[in-house]
């Protein structure tokens, strides 16, 4: 088969050339004004707040571990359980054994705060503008949540 | 399984027990103090087990454990390195830090790792006790990150680990991989019949997979050319844990080396020995050489590690022609002794250090002796004995060393040891000599003068005392060698 190809190159330079034509002389031509509104979206758009690097938080990368922990966990108990009867008591003891330590490590994250979807600063934050009893402590001076104490250096999990 | 694979595995089970219980405790009471209490409290019981209990020996325990009286001299040497190290945590990381209790989880997991390493025969559990030890490592180097001013680059430190090591478990396993591809076997001793059975010998294919893992061990004993982690790593982890990553991950990782080149007959193959031959002399000679322009103290004892591994690489070699029973005891010996030197120096260190200021620089021991005369004699007994002057413990390794080495008609590996022990001398003796100095000026916060807890004080006077013993009068040392090199 001998498709001709010519037409096909004939149309990408003139688009190549069309459009370095057009970027060239709108910049050679046209006005260069700096002014408030420039850079700003101007076309069915909201005005950006904040900054396009956004934080992920980290506890999405816990859940993730989290669940291929646990998934791992199934993967073994999924062997152990179609080889139920030739493992026999023994078998059982094991696996008893390989969960009794999955859940202590579990206890431990908990513990550890791992499970806890805010920081520890975000919580000592809450905690100080809402309160123990669900309170939202306004001052009134400013009209902005207000702070009785510092939070808290790390430690008290 | 019946109740003597329990009390063989008793040891391991009082170490994984002491792991979860001291995970716990940290969970709900995070007191630094009782975490460290309950770890060395559970390393010296499961220290106690080797004493008190009597296991039946030999034992196969599983598929993946072998019990004998070798890995049980190993598996005790381990818990004793993870019990000083234990102890010599606490008063460096009380401090400064506000989250040590993971430390300890961490250092147990790690012990767990270098004990299947020392009882493996088997390649599963290689593997899985090389990375035990390998990722609770990486962890420990990077611990004191949080601290404003910890040693000075642990996170750096614990990268570099986690990238090679990464990279060798990689080789590790594609070695495995190759292995069990032609010979179908894992364990250790059925791999040279296998390989006979189908005339296999000369293949390309087992001498490539022999220097993957070949390649992957001296990563993990530092050997040059694959040496370049180990003095950044060891200057930049805290001091307890270069003590044990200079100890205790050295000694599982031999031990395992020994056993697996002895029982699975890998002499055979002349190109692995010529491997083994150029890293042993390529060893001693640059770790020597290196270790001459160091001024920082960690990172002499890296290099210095580095021509002491060299050293013992020839106990490997001479074994391709001695009987196994003299380069197990040999090796038994030296190991022993390094890691009794090693965990001396190490304390010394340790003990005018914590995580917030490290005195590693040569120039911090100036004057030492006038200062604290107490520690600079444990470091001048440790740097003799790393120097293998007589009447310490290594002098007695260096002679079975170069015992082996006579045996085995090893002429260029001797030589490159005696060139290396004279260059060797020079930067031990400079250490020794900056501690003899007359002091600068003496502060009152001079860390050498400060008060050293009880529990440094007995890890150093023990280790003085075996570095000692174990030059004036080896003999008892030697009988237990030779009644466990007895089944190679």
């Amino acid at each position: 088969m001998n498709v001709d190809l010519f037409p096909l190159v004939l149309y990408s330079v003139i688009v190549i050339v069309l459009i370095v034509a057009l970027t060239a002389v709108s910049h050679l031509l046209g006005q260069k004004r700096k002014d408030h509104a420039t850079d700003e979206v101007y076309e069915s758009g909201m005005l950006s707040v904040g900054s396009a690097q956004l934080k992920i938080s980290v506890p999405f990368y816990l859940t993730a571990i989290l669940f291929i922990i646990f998934d791992l966990e199934a993967v073994f108990l999924f062997a152990w359980a179609i080889s139920i009867r030739e493992t026999g008591w023994l078998g059982y003891a094991e696996v008893f054994i390989f969960i009794a330590i999955l859940i202590a490590g579990l206890v431990y994250l908990w513990r550890a705060g791992a499970l806890e979807w805010r920081s520890q600063r975000q919580r000592d934050d809450r905690l100080h503008t809402i309160g123990k009893s669900g309170v939202v402590n306004i001052d009134k001076k400013t009209g902005k949540a207000h702070k009785t104490e510092q939070p808290k250096q790390g430690g008290a999990h | 399984m019946s109740t003597d694979v329990l009390i063989d595995l008793l040891q391991i089970i009082m170490l994984t027990l002491t792991t979860v219980v001291v995970m716990l405790v940290a969970g709900f009471k995070r007191e630094h103090g009782l975490v460290n209490v309950l770890t060395t409290a559970g390393l010296a019981a499961s220290l106690l087990v080797f004493v008190f209990v009597d296991p039946v020996l030999p034992l196969q325990a599983t598929e993946l454990l072998y019990f004998d009286e070798y890995s049980l001299f190993f598996s005790a040497l381990i818990t004793l390195g993870a019990l000083s190290v234990s102890i010599l945590a606490y008063p460096y990381f009380e401090s400064h830090n506000s989250h040590n209790e993971e430390f300890y989880i961490l250092l147990m997991t790690a012990t767990l790792g270098a004990v299947v390493l020392a009882c493996s025969t088997h390649f599963v559990s290689f593997f899985i006790g090389m990375e035990m030890l390998g990722v609770s490592l990486y962890a420990m180097i990077a611990y004191p990150v949080h601290a404003e001013k910890s040693a000075k680059f642990p996170l750096e430190a614990a990268l570099k680990y986690l990238i090679m090591s990464g990279l060798t478990s990689g080789l590790m396993l594609f070695g495995i991989a190759l292995i069990y591809a032609l010979t179908g076997t894992m364990f250790f001793n059925e791999i040279s019949p296998a390989i006979e059975a189908q005339d296999l010998a000369s293949s390309p294919v087992i001498i490539a997979a022999w220097l993957m893992i070949i390649s992957a061990v001296a990563f993990k004993l530092s050997l040059v050319p694959f040496h370049i982690w180990t003095p950044d790593v060891y200057e930049g982890a805290p001091v307890p844990v270069t003590a044990y990553l200079a100890t205790v991950s050295k000694a599982a990782m031999l031990a395992v080396t020994l056993r697996l080149l002895l029982i699975s007959d890998a002499f055979q193959y002349e190109a692995l020995m010529l491997v083994l031959t150029v890293m042993a002399a390529a060893s001693m000679l640059l770790g020597n050489l290196l270790a001459l322009l160091q001024s920082n103290v960690k990172r002499l004892m890296a290099y210095s590690s580095i021509a002491h591994l060299g050293y013992l690489l020839i106990v490997i070699i001479a074994a391709a022609s001695i009987p196994g029973i003299l380069s197990v005891e040999s090796m038994g010996f030296y190991v022993a002794a390094y890691f009794i030197m090693s965990l001396g120096g190490f304390a010394v260190i340790s003990a005018i250090s914590n995580s917030g200021k490290e005195l590693d620089m040569i120039s911090d021991y100036q004057g030492l002796f006038w200062r604290n005369p107490w520690l600079a004699s444990v470091m001048i007994t440790v740097l003799f004995s790393l120097a293998g002057i007589p009447l310490t413990a290594g002098f007695m390794g260096k002679f079975y060393v170069f015992t082996n080495g006579l045996q085995g008609s090893l002429w260029f590996l001797l030589t490159m040891l005696i060139i290396g022990s004279a260059i060797g001398l020079y930067y031990y003796l400079r250490i020794i000599y900056a501690i003899l100095q007359q002091p600068g000026k003496i502060s009152k916060q001079d860390p050498a003068m400060q008060a050293i807890p009880f529990g440094t004080h007995a890890v150093l006077g023990s280790m003085t005392a075996i570095i000692i013993y174990l030059g004036v009068y080896p003999m008892p040392m030697i009988n237990i060698l030779q009644s466990l090199a007895a089944a190679f």
